[in-house]
């Protein structure tokens, strides 16, 4: 069984703007998850939609949901509904491709979110599995293939071993590690852990503050 | 972590708790938070869900940006002041919270999603309801979303709660469920029957589809939560009379997330079946987004 819900505020919360928790809370974020990981202002956005998400994303508000996240906002933000002018008015490019076919990673609910701008570039690829909770199943980038199993949160960090030591036993003080992989690619090592439960912000600030290129989902 | 259903009600007969504590407890375990933290988080909830409650039978009403949903919890709120509806005015008021919580909902309005932003009103509308009632205080109104979200967790984690796996039943269904328990409890039924009330209430709405129209959560979605609440209420009060629902909530779960996976895409919020296939419904959904988009 995959357990995706683990609080109690997983089911009663999240406070959001309506209309839909999975296509526009949960696209909120797939968004926020992007941006936490590019860590920067993107130039191009380019949002893949597919199934339920390429059917009814329009209906849904899940395009105004999904750049809000890219742009950091969180789901009961009351500028959610106008990100993509605020985006625009930043000069971001947007844009929205519903996929004829079924989604690559085996989820109704899909969204491949493509950022980039001159120095970088990423592709997460999540699905809202309802009520506002996501899994992000793909990520790429600096050259790695990042296939996580699903259930957030994740922790990601790039380095050599002994920075990987140092991120093990820090975390190993603040909640159960579920599992742990290692990828390899020209830019050298990523490792990524599955967290039994949430961060709390100071925790992950202290994470941040030690290692920047810590990314937490 | 409680599992199952079974398991959450035998824990609450041997330590002698209500669920809300033994949710509490468990979310102060797994969150390392504070229960003084735990419970302002979840009273915040509440506020939101009041103001959603109000908002949408207020003046006029709240409207949706398409113009299909919104202004009917107004409606009701008038018919039940002729002190004439045929289901009494306990029952019309909690379909009237209900739909006031999902016209602020499609009217892009601020909701807390119980388990759903689209069943956003079956469980503030059991809990208002209640507290007209019942006189529930502050307290047992927070210590309801406590065992509602006790209830909801294990739906979620053992079958879901989204329409586009799950179908409607998944969404109203698991609300409705998770009303009828919290209703129980509040109302001092037992664990027991708080799964009876559970797996009749999903019982009932097993195999319902979700077909919103144009793709949009307006219809049917706002009404179906007038049927959430409504079967939430009835099936609590069918576990506080006594009545069993003979297979057991976890089996029940259990096939409610096989009928989901059995549900043709078209039923599972592509809004493309059932309301959303009919002539009049393609006929908004053209309206509001243009005929370009079709390619079914």
């Amino acid at each position: 069984m995959t357990v995706n819900y683990k609080s109690v505020f997983d089911i009663i919360g999240p406070i959001m703007i309506g209309p839909s928790s999975s296509h526009t809370a949960g696209a909120c974020a797939i968004g926020r998850a992007a941006n936490s990981i590019f860590k920067d202002k993107p130039t191009d956005i380019v949002i893949h939609y597919y199934e339920s998400f390429a059917q009814t994303h329009k209906g849904h508000g899940t395009d105004y949901a999904i750049i809000s996240g890219i742009l950091g906002f969180a789901p009961d933000d009351s500028r959610l509904p106008y990100a993509i002018g605020l985006a625009q008015e930043q000069g971001i490019n947007i844009t929205f491709i519903e996929e004829p076919e079924n989604s690559p990673i085996n989820h109704p609910n899909t969204a491949i979110v493509d950022l980039k701008n001159d120095s970088k570039q990423i592709t997460v690829a999540g699905c809202s599995v309802g009520g506002g909770t996501i899994e992000i199943r793909e990520i790429k980038m600096d050259g790695f293939d990042i296939k996580p199993k699903g259930p957030l949160p994740i922790l990601l960090v790039q380095g050599e071993e002994d920075e990987q030591q140092n991120v093990t036993a820090q975390l190993a003080n603040l909640t159960k590690i579920n599992a742990q992989q290692k990828y390899q690619s020209s830019k050298g090592n990523l490792y990524e852990y599955d967290l039994d439960s949430r961060l709390k912000a100071h925790e992950i600030d202290e994470l941040v503050r030690n290692n920047d290129k810590i990314v937490y989902l | 972590m409680y599992m199952s259903v079974a398991e959450l009600v035998d824990a609450a007969k041997t330590a002698k708790k209500p669920i809300y504590e033994l949710m509490i407890e468990q979310e102060i375990k797994i969150s390392k938070t504070s229960r003084e933290e735990i419970v302002k988080t979840m009273s915040r909830n509440l506020d939101v869900m009041e103001i959603a409650v109000k908002k949408g039978a207020e003046g006029d009403g709240v409207f949706s940006p398409t113009g299909l949903t919104g202004g009917e919890a107004v409606k009701i709120k008038k018919y039940r002041a002729t002190g004439k509806t045929l289901s009494g005015d306990i029952m019309m008021q909690a379909v009237q919270n209900a739909i006031s919580t999902n016209e602020v909902n499609s009217s892009m309005g601020v909701v807390c999603a119980t388990p759903t932003a689209g069943s956003a009103g079956t469980l503030p509308g059991v809990i208002f309801t209640l507290r007209d009632r019942l006189n529930l205080t502050r307290e047992q109104m927070v210590n309801c979303l406590f065992t509602a979200g006790a209830f909801g967790m294990i739906i979620a984690n053992n079958a879901e709660i989204a329409g586009a796996t799950g179908g409607c039943q998944a969404e109203v269904g698991s609300a409705s469920a998770m009303g009828a328990a919290a209703a129980v409890e509040v109302a001092g039924g037992t664990p027991d029957q708080c799964s009876e009330a559970l797996a009749m209430a999903i019982s009932n709405l097993m195999g319902l589809v979700c077909d919103p129209v144009a793709g949009l959560v307006e219809l049917p979605c706002v009404k179906r939560n007038a049927i959430g609440v409504g079967n939430a209420m009835i099936a609590a009060d069918m576990a506080l009379a006594g009545l069993t629902n003979k297979i057991p909530a976890d089996e029940v779960i259990a096939a409610m997330h096989k009928v989901g996976k059995g549900l043709p895409k078209a039923l599972r919020e592509t809004g493309l079946g059932g309301l959303a296939a009919t002539p009049t419904g393609i006929r908004m959904k053209e309206k509001i987004f243009g005929k370009s988009r079709d390619r079914d």
